[in-house]
């Protein structure tokens, strides 16, 4: 039997040479649960967005049925009857929930909307596929589980017979869970296909009927339910790509930064981070491991001070970093390369020397009496662009006409050129190319040797292991163990912990904790 | 000098021939639409054309009118822009001009009034007065996350409103009149060219033109201000206070649009204050600020032009049977070409005209360097 839908050789390049996605191969069958299982930034959700019509692959084919399609837009993927339901949803949270259903494709008795056909084909659908939500409520009052089970029922009312589902569980809680693979299971029973976007292996092994594993932009593998192991799944998902060794810190300095019993909780209330300690020393770089959103940018957050401390106490060199400001934390050594350059870390209309001394402006080199010194910001930016090579017409050209890694490196050089006490570092390669990544990392153990203590967040487990000197794992907030980077060590081992599947003991931890 | 440094410069040189030219051809299209716009509705078309292009530079007196308006124009084109810099929307102006003013009547009225301290404190009060009425939205937004927008706006009708009732009921000069006593000479500014209204208005707006633009481009604070203008969340992340920043920006505005209102009440145009006397002018500053891309030192020169064309309009509307309205259009297009970021028509083939003969000159720059 041919397949249902079937993806071949799918490559897609972002502007700004960022490849997301580089020969990938998807075979979905009617009837089936497939899962696509890999990493943060393994090029999953650019393939869904492919598949749904969202992005136009740059290489490659989609066939449906055995016919060659290409979808323009989310309009014509509909059309061919593929539904998609985003993590984040899609809902408009004042109306009521079969209006939410049928919204752009309402029944019609003459010109009038018909309400009550509506409300009755909605409860009809969540009959008959066990999506079990009542039609009228407001979307806006129902928990997150219901108002998933909505944007299903808004896919199948369009008659989808293959349902993208992209991190389905990663808003839900465990019960919630189970009545989603309830539906799913439904789904397939009456002849629906889906695909299943995750990471958290146990559920990819409990709900799907085949597994595709993405690595880097690529399908590294498709597997049957029956033919893998978890542990199985996690080295394909990780690779077995040895990292690219850096020179270790040859001796780790005195005490830098102590946390002590760190606690935030986000705005409504949910801890983020629970009652952490870390000890990081001068010239040694602790990585932080943890898939996305389990306390890591909580930490880097705290530190900075563009996130708040709830309870607990970050030591720099004996100095209490809580009362400080941002701008006092970095006078006294504390320095910050950001996840996100372009909204956090530069200001693209500024000028490059303008962005070079922003953080700055308290210093006297650069402003005296309030006025600029506009002659020694032009030669801090000049020799700033030319010690980090910088590829730029000039210091007063705006930053936002760079590339990637050229701003990356605007953001580094203003961070390390003044050597830094605590260097906290988020994500410094992402979607940068490989050449500006060794500048970088090159960068970065510079800063290590020339005495800062670095706390490294990256999604990258081989960044991780290529740098580090220790690591420590974050799961749902909570340090859950803690590595000296040695050569046994593998992504294997700290994806099991990453993923729950494994917590160290107290003792195990505290031995890596010096 | 190094190959980087004339490249910056000839970039910046190109960026600004760019926006010149983008201005003019607003501007010249916009004329091209109020031409048409005459001919079709006037009797007298070329009559009312010609009043239109000619009459602002024709005697003394209207060049007195048009520099008038310029300075005005220039002084809300600043406030708008310093705003517009830290990415503000406060549109206060008008407010600022009338409690500034009141503030400018009340001591050109008073025992100072006839003293050589009436001009400089009037002054002095009214950008007071002013910058407290920049100073509340601004506060409102830090503290309270009010829109600017919608509380300077209202603002500005509080302030119409007061300036009505007291005119009307302290300033008037007698009961049943909707203006006040004239201020003593001592007061009011003294014309710079007899018969004209040029007067100290005019050099206070280029003073202000320097000092935004100082403040703006060689001060930390001006840099701050930028920077939180440019990404507000980069400003917090590199220590600045962006909230401060903002504050003060809508406060420093706040001042400029107070001094414009001693500007008219103490100027050559009243003498006087009268209930209404800004005219709308206030608005027109955010049409300069735009096409001025809140550049401070492009300020009065768009002024120029616009005051220009504004001063034509309004003699028009005079001796002519077209109404100054059709100014309203010549506005509505500047702005929708500026705005939009329209790129000139024909650019192509102009640069293949221009091309042949720029590139040498580029070459022999590049040569010099090396």
């Amino acid at each position: 039997m041919a397949p249902l839908l079937q993806a071949t050789g799918i490559g897609k390049t972002y502007p700004g040479g960022v490849v997301a996605n580089d020969g990938v191969n998807l075979t979905v069958s009617a009837g089936e649960v497939h899962a696509v299982v890999g990493e943060n930034g393994a090029g999953k959700s650019t393939l869904m967005k492919i598949l749904f019509g969202i992005e136009r692959p740059d290489a490659g084919e989609l066939t449906l049925d055995g016919k060659p399609v290409s979808f323009a837009n989310p309009r014509d993927a509909i059309e061919a009857g593929i539904g998609m339901v985003f993590q984040h949803f899609s809902l408009v949270p004042s109306f009521s929930v079969y209006e939410n259903v049928v919204l752009g494709s309402e029944p019609r008795s003459g010109a009038r909307f018909d309400r009550k056909r509506a409300i009755e084909e909605v409860r009809a659908l969540s009959k008959r596929f066990r999506l079990k939500v009542d039609p009228l409520p407001a979307v806006g009052t129902l928990p997150v589980g219901q108002q998933q089970r909505v944007e299903i029922l808004k896919a199948l009312y369009r008659d989808a017979r293959i349902l993208i589902l992209d991190e389905p569980t990663a808003v839900l809680a465990p019960q919630e869970v189970e009545e989603l693979f309830i539906a799913v299971r439904e789904l397939v029973a009456q002849g629906r296909t889906v695909i299943f976007i995750a990471h958290k292996l146990p559920e990819v092994l409990e709900i799907s009927d085949r597994i595709t594993v993405m690595r880097a932009g690529r399908s590294v593998g498709e597997v049957g339910r029956s033919e893998i192991t978890e542990q199985g799944l996690a080295t394909m998902m990780v690779g077995r790509d040895v990292a690219l060794r850096v020179d270790r810190a040859a001796t780790a300095g005195a005490l830098a930064c102590e946390i002590k019993a760190l606690w935030v909780r986000s705005e409504s209330g949910q801890p983020l981070l629970e009652d952490l300690n870390l000890r990081v020393h001068a010239g040694e770089i602790v990585g932080l491991v943890g898939v996305e959103g389990n306390g890591q940018a909580a930490l880097i957050d705290a530190i900075s001070g563009a996130g708040p401390m709830s309870a607990g106490v970050v030591y720099l060199n004996g100095t209490s970093l809580g009362p400080l400001s941002t701008l006092e934390r970095r006078a006294i050594g504390v320095a910050n390369i950001p996840e996100d350059r372009i909204a956090q870390g530069l200001a693209g209309g500024a000028s490059v020397a303008e962005n070079l001394v922003a953080t700055k402006l308290g210093d006297r080199r650069y402003v005296r009496r309030g006025l600029l010194d506009l002659r020694a910001i032009k030669a801090n930016a000049e020799a700033l662009i030319a010690r980090y090579s910088v590829r730029v017409g000039g210091a007063d050209q705006a930053v936002a006409t760079l590339s990637g890694g050229n701003m990356q490196k605007v953001v580094v050089a203003r961070e390390l050129s003044e050597q830094p006490k605590l260097l906290l570092v988020s994500q410094p390669t992402r979607g940068v190319d490989l050449g500006a990544t060794q500048f970088i990392w090159r960068s970065l153990t510079d800063a290590r040797d020339a005495g800062a203590a670095v706390l490294l967040s990256s999604a990258d487990l081989t960044e991780l292991l290529a740098l580090s000197d220790r690591l420590v794992v974050f799961y749902r907030g909570k340090l859950v163990a803690a590595f000296h980077n040695d050569d046994t060590l593998t992504p294997e081992i700290l994806g099991s912990y990453m993923l729950g599947l494994a917590v160290q003991t107290q003792e195990e931890v505290m031995g890596a904790l010096r | 000098m190094s190959t980087t440094a004339i490249l910056a410069r000839q970039s910046r040189w190109s960026t600004f021939r760019k926006e010149t030219l983008r201005a003019v051809t607003a501007i010249a299209v916009a004329l091209l639409v109020t031409i048409i716009v005459v001919l079709l509705t006037s009797k007298a078309p070329l009559e009312a054309l010609n009043t239109l292009l000619t009459a602002p530079a024709s005697k003394p007196r209207t060049i007195g009118l048009w520099f008038d308006d310029v300075a005005k124009l220039t002084v809300t084109g600043l406030a708008f822009s310093l705003v517009f810099q830290a990415r503000q929307f406060a549109l206060g102006v008008q407010g600022q001009i009338y409690v500034g003013a009141l503030a400018s009547s009340y001591v050109a009225l008073s025992p100072i009034g006839p003293t050589f301290a009436a001009i400089p404190l009037g002054i002095a009060a009214a950008m007071l007065a002013g910058a407290a009425w920049g100073f509340i939205p601004g506060l409102a937004k830090a503290k309270l996350g009010a829109n600017e927008i919608v509380s300077s706006l209202m603002l500005n009708y509080i302030a119409i409103e007061l300036c009505n009732f007291l005119v009307r009921v302290q300033l008037r000069e007698r009961p049943g009149v909707l203006t006040s006593l004239k201020f003593p000479d001592a007061a009011v500014f003294s014309p710079l060219i007899p018969g004209t209204r040029i007067d100290l208005g005019l050099i206070l707006a280029l003073v202000a033109t320097v000092l935004v633009w100082f403040a703006l481009y060689r001060t930390s604070w001006g840099l701050k201000l930028r920077l939180v203008g440019h990404n507000a969340r980069f400003a917090e992340y590199a220590g600045i206070k962006s909230s401060l920043i903002m504050v003060s920006a809508m406060t420093a505005a706040g001042a400029l649009g107070g001094m414009l209102g001693a500007m008219f009440v103490q100027g050559q145009t009243y003498g006087k204050i009268t209930v209404l006397f800004e005219g709308g002018l206030a608005f027109e500053g955010i049409l300069v600020a735009i096409v001025a891309r809140s550049r401070p030192l492009a300020v009065p020169v768009v002024a120029i032009f616009y005051g220009y064309l504004r001063q034509g309009a309004q003699l028009m509307n005079i001796r002519t049977d077209v109404p100054a309205e059709v100014i309203g259009v010549v506005t509505a297009i500047i702005i929708l070409l500026v705005s939009s970021s329209f790129s000139v028509p024909g650019k192509k083939w102009l640069s293949a005209q221009f091309g042949r003969r720029a590139q040498p000159a580029g070459l022999s720059a590049d040569g010099a360097a090396k």
